[in-house]
């Protein structure tokens, strides 16, 4: 297993990714999306996948949150194989769509999860209060998602997903839709709430800007048919400015380097 | 300034057709080939005389012509002459529509989730729904009279049957259309089936029934209506028909005019409601 780091090996591994593979048929065409793909995430760790649109990373993570069906391979969280249509309790999904429920309001939407479980109204009111104010939404406990802007929804949903403290974070590039400013705010916005609970993370983007700021590792993956291309580990220190990171050398180092590889999978897609 | 002048055109056309309708037959004589037999006052009464009927039929003024309120049981007296006076019909009326609404509705939403939901149902029960949607309700009424009778219950199942079809059909779109990703993200944050159906399915499909309320609404009066006509003791159809029968123009105006303005107050009532229920959706938004 190559891409784990030897220091890692007595960390406790939370997914473990073994020879996963997708295919599905589109326009009569069989296509291969993932192809063998293997890698594990310890504890604690927070990964970037990163790759070309279309190279199966969000196929990836969705197989892991059970919502697709893999061709080939396993997936264990926490040592128990994932199956399909099953979702695992302590394992937390962020869309890239909004998916906010538009007939709740913030708080409602915030304490969803608390609903489901039964949790009393008191002790809700006052995890939702906590979470709003956490995502910085004040003020905006009783609006309906319609009436947010693009960043506030996804903050909502953020903290829809985080009220429940999972363990382990599934984000399928959930700043993708957002624009630059928005993007860097989230990021920070992330970050902080990342190091208070330290969470494992497997975050899907194709920024490798979002991947460098937020990661612990980045696994690169190749043009369809997706596979593991590299494993880089990311150690800027913690905690992270968003910002300032982007302007240190240690950032320009390690982007260029990924860059070059990233670089020539966006060629090979682009000739697909 | 614009809103001022549009309700100057909607005054000056109201004015204009009504007063038409109150002279224009007075014209015939003159220049017969310019007035259209329509405007005969045997067919279509005029408005002067509608406006005196409705006094006398709504008992504000009495046999004698004089106003009733003031006289001691005077309107009581007059109210008591007659079974079906326009107080009493609007009531029976207006109270068949409602539960008419309210049954056709609720039996609509549930059929069209269960089928909605449920391919191996709809697959099943398709031919036989496209088969009945393609009768005109409104032909059943008749029937429905022969099998339950000239009473209330007749008028609440007409009303029943042409709402619950086309609240069936929304909400059965609905119920198929409700987001993949809304299902998807309610599961992965913990909900059961039933949670999922009661917190996501339902509520997604609540918009598309509210959508078709109004129209039900409206259904639900003509399908009374229709039903009055055919064989009841009280109701407004029922008053029309009467009126029909003693060749009283005015009084059938009378009874169309009450129900217009039932018409128009239900519908603004749903409305209202309408909106509020669905105070979520972005129209219904202030930006903030």
């Amino acid at each position: 297993m190559p891409s784990t780091p030897p220091e890692a090996v007595a960390a406790r591994c939370r997914i473990e990714i073994d020879r996963l593979s997708k295919e599905f048929l589109a326009n009569g065409r069989d296509v291969v999306a993932v192809d063998n793909a293997s890698f594990r995430i310890n504890d604690g760790e927070f990964v970037a996948l990163l790759g070309p649109s279309g190279c199966g990373k969000s196929t990836i993570l969705n197989m892991v949150a059970t919502l697709i069906a893999p061709s080939g391979g396993s997936i264990r969280v926490d040592g128990e194989v994932v199956a399909y249509g099953n979702p695992i309790r302590h394992v937390g999904y962020v869309f890239q769509k909004d998916t906010l429920f538009p007939w709740r309001t913030v708080e409602d939407n915030i304490g969803y999860s608390l609903e489901l479980a039964g949790v009393a109204a008191a002790e809700r009111r006052k995890r939702v209060a906590e979470a709003i104010h956490q995502a910085g939404l004040d003020g905006f406990a009783r609006f309906y998602p319609a009436a947010l802007s693009g960043g506030m929804r996804q903050r909502v949903s953020l903290m829809r997903t985080l009220i429940a403290n999972p363990e382990i974070l599934l984000m399928d590039e959930p700043f993708g839709a957002l624009d630059t400013h928005t993007k860097l705010d989230m990021h920070s916005v992330l970050l902080g709430l990342w190091e208070r609970q330290r969470q494992t993370v497997l975050f899907v983007t194709h920024d490798l800007g979002e991947a460098l700021t937020l990661a612990d590792r980045i696994i690169l993956m190749s043009a369809r048919p997706g596979r593991v291309k590299a494993d880089f580990k990311v150690d800027f220190p913690r905690p992270r400015d968003a910002v300032a990171l982007r302007e240190t050398r240690q950032y320009a180092e390690l982007f260029s380097r990924v860059w070059h590889s990233l670089g020539e999978e966006f060629a090979k897609s682009r000739s697909q | 300034m614009r809103r001022l002048s549009t309700l100057l055109w909607q005054i000056a056309i109201g004015l204009g057709a009504l007063a038409v309708w109150e002279w224009g037959w007075a014209l015939e004589k003159h220049v017969p080939w310019l007035v259209p037999d329509l405007l005969d006052p045997y067919f279509v009464s005029k408005p002067s005389a509608i406006f005196q009927q409705f006094l006398s039929m709504s008992c504000l003024v009495g046999r004698d012509g004089n106003w009733t309120f003031g006289v001691e049981g005077a309107f009581a007296k007059c109210m008591g002459r007659s079974e079906n006076n326009l107080w009493i019909a609007t009531y029976f009326t207006l109270k068949n529509t409602l539960w008419g609404f309210a049954t056709g509705v609720s039996s609509g939403f549930v059929l069209g989730l269960l089928l909605g939901r449920s391919d191996r149902l709809s697959e099943i029960f398709y031919p036989y729904i496209t088969a009945f949607n393609s009768i005109p309700r409104i032909a059943l009424a008749p029937i429905i009279i022969l099998a339950f009778g000239i009473g209330d219950a007749s008028k609440v199942v007409t009303a029943w049957l042409v709402v619950v079809f086309l609240v069936f059909f929304n909400t059965f779109e609905g119920a198929r259309s409700v987001d993949r990703d809304h299902i998807n993200a309610s599961r992965l944050l913990g909900a059961s089936e039933w949670q999922v159906t009661r917190t996501v399915i339902v509520p997604s499909t609540m918009a598309w029934l509210f959508a078709s309320l109004s129209p039900a609404i409206s259904f639900s009066l003509i399908g009374v209506i229709v039903g009055e006509f055919i064989g009841a003791e009280h109701g407004i159809g029922r008053m029309i028909i009467e009126a029909e029968a003693r060749g009283e123009a005015a009084g059938m105006m009378v009874a169309v005019f009450v129900l217009m303005i039932a018409g128009v107050i239900l519908s603004a009532l749903v409305r209202r409601l309408q909106a509020y229920l669905l105070r979520w959706r972005p129209s219904q938004q202030l930006a903030g």
